[in-house]
């Protein structure tokens, strides 16, 4: 008959409540890494530079300052806009066709477990093939221009959404919805109280993953058929023997993937705070 | 005056169903079954024929043995559980679903960790029709007699198990039930807080008096605070005595400790657990 679980010391005086205010905010910048992953970035450039001065020929490496050389001349041209805001939009916008259609679909599934039993060889089957092969049967159905990038970047993300959201549900805690049942809440209102705040750290997760993966749909697309975007550069400077293009086409590919996960970790810490 | 624990053995003299006046009591079992199906095919019977009644406003608690089938029967009588054979009824109707009125605090405290101490509380009053101008009012006062007050914005994770289990009271209470089913509510509390607690409770019992089923180890914590006390057997779960306890409300703690009447009930229950049939 275990009931004393004393939670504070038992001075009478000092009941729960009493306790000091409590530190919502977490330090953030006291052990910020920053500085030293810029300067260990910095090193590895600088290492890069020297062993193609005294290591290799540039013309099969090239080497750092020749890169920067040629972003800024694409930078003065305007074409590296154009190749790096089509591939963003290529990817970004089958991100977020990939979460506004996963998310809902695997809330769905979740709720409906026979159904979910049913298509799951299909699911499967589709989460397993390896979609890059897609590309060619996608550059044939919507042509070379923005539609099957974006198809590209959405078949590669899309199952991420779905299988995340539907392990998210899954682990939701069943109290929590008895509870919610107990007090006749309604479908809606167990949605938006329970299921959506549940799942947005696995959407958040999903994002997280989802945007190396929808890079990679929209240059996959790029390589095989289209006239711009980093993709096609990268190739189109390696058919030319351009090592100095083909690393300055992925190292903007690099940045880009980067930044987004930044600004993604960035709106998860918004978003969640009550972790 | 001498006070006189009412000993009512359930084994000498069978639960019948009370005679009740016009009025449907609260909540009624009557001769409820509930068994689970096992992975091997068989199955586990954990309530085997209980029959009671809670009137209306009455406080009744339960006390018995680890996995003996208390929460089994709140969950059956919140609608949240089939029951393999007799019939549960609240407010005399057949419960097929959650009925309206009754409000469950879990023996988990079943915290949302994505709202704040005073969000998790607003869902009650939410879900219990408090009119969206009176909420936030309710909110508060339930923070202030629940003493988590400068807690209102934390997230659960920076609670401690008691002060989660007192959010859990708070969103119980916020939802106005008429029939509240409490499993093990201060379970996790220490032993001020719990008596504290225990007294706040009585206190919106008194006010309000609401029927309460009030699941716990503890057996003090039982007669002292309840009008009638149920001993449940080990699995499959019988009700093996109901004693009424006559001590006068309202009830203190420290001089009831003292009462032979007290003493008397808790060592009778105490036997009726030590020693099983
Ligand atoms: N969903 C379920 N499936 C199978 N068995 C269950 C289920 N729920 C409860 N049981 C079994 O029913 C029995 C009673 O469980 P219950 O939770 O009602 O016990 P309890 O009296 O509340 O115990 P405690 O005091 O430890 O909380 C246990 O043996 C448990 O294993
Ligand atoms: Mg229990």
């Amino acid at each position: 008959m275990a009931f004393t679980k004393t939670t504070s010391g038992a001075t009478p005086s000092s009941t729960p409540g009493d306790q000091p205010a409590i530190r919502r905010r977490r330090s953030q910048w006291r052990s910020s890494p920053v500085l030293g992953q810029i300067a260990v970035i910095l090193a590895l450039l600088l290492l890069w530079e020297l062993a193609s001065h005294h290591l290799y020929n540039p013309f099969w490496g090239s080497r750092p300052s020749m890169i920067a050389e040629r972003l800024w001349e694409l930078a003065l041209s305007g074409h590296l806009w154009m190749h790096t805001s089509t591939t963003l939009q290529e990817a970004g916008a089958g991100l977020l066709l990939a979460a506004a259609v996963g998310v809902p679909v695997g809330i769905g599934l979740a709720r409906a477990p026979r159904l979910a039993r049913l298509l799951d060889p299909i699911i499967m089957g589709l989460y397993g093939l390896p979609r890059v092969a897609l590309a060619p049967l996608f550059i044939l159905w919507f042509g070379i221009g923005l539609i099957s990038k974006i198809m590209m970047s959405f078949t590669m993300v899309l199952f991420i959404f779905i299988l995340n959201v539907m392990e998210g549900i899954r682990t939701i805690d069943q109290d929590q919805l008895d509870l919610m049942k107990s007090m006749r809440a309604g479908k809606m209102y167990v949605a938006w109280t329970v299921l959506l705040p549940a799942v947005v750290p696995w959407i958040m997760a999903s994002f997280r993953i989802g945007v190396g993966l929808a890079l990679i749909g929209a240059v996959v697309g790029e390589l095989i058929g289209s006239n711009r975007g980093l993709g096609w550069y990268v190739e189109s400077s390696g058919g030319q023997l351009d090592t100095t293009g083909v690393f300055s086409g992925l190292i903007v590919l690099m940045i880009l993937a980067m930044l987004a996960n930044y600004l993604i970790g960035f709106i998860e810490k918004r978003m969640i705070k009550w972790r | 005056m001498a006070l006189m624990a009412n000993v009512n053995r359930a084994d000498r003299m069978p639960m019948s169903p009370t005679p009740q006046p016009a009025q449907s009591p609260r909540a009624e079992l009557r001769d409820l079954r509930i068994s689970f199906p096992l992975p091997d095919m068989s199955t586990l019977e954990v309530i085997s024929g209980i029959s009671m009644t809670v009137a209306e406003g009455e406080f009744v608690a339960v006390v018995g043995p680890s996995g003996s089938g208390k929460s089994t029967i709140l969950r059956a009588l919140c609608g949240l559980l089939e029951p393999s054979g007799g019939s549960v009824l609240v407010d005399g109707k057949p419960v097929s679903g959650p009925p309206p009125g009754v409000g469950f605090m879990f023996q988990k405290d079943a915290l949302l960790p994505w709202r704040t101490v005073a969000g998790n509380i607003r869902i009650g009053a939410e879900l219990g029709g408090v009119p969206g101008d009176r909420r936030e009012e309710r909110v508060a006062s339930l923070i202030k007699l629940l003493r988590l007050d400068g807690f209102e914005n934390a997230w659960p994770r920076q609670l401690s198990g008691g002060m989660r289990q007192r959010v859990s009271l708070g969103r119980l209470l916020a939802y106005q039930p008429s029939l509240m089913l409490m499993d093990e509510p201060f379970g996790a509390l220490d032993y001020q807080t719990k008596i504290a607690m225990g007294k706040e409770l009585l206190s919106v019992w008194e006010a309000e008096r609401r029927a309460i089923i009030f699941v716990t180890h503890d057996i003090e914590e039982a007669v002292a605070l309840a009008d009638r006390v149920l001993v449940f057997s080990a699995r499959p779960a019988r009700i093996i005595a109901d004693y009424k306890v006559m001590l006068p409300r309202p009830r203190h703690m420290r001089s009831m400790r003292g009462d032979p009447a007290f003493t008397r009930l808790t060592e009778a229950i105490w036997s009726d657990l030590a020693l099983p049939e």
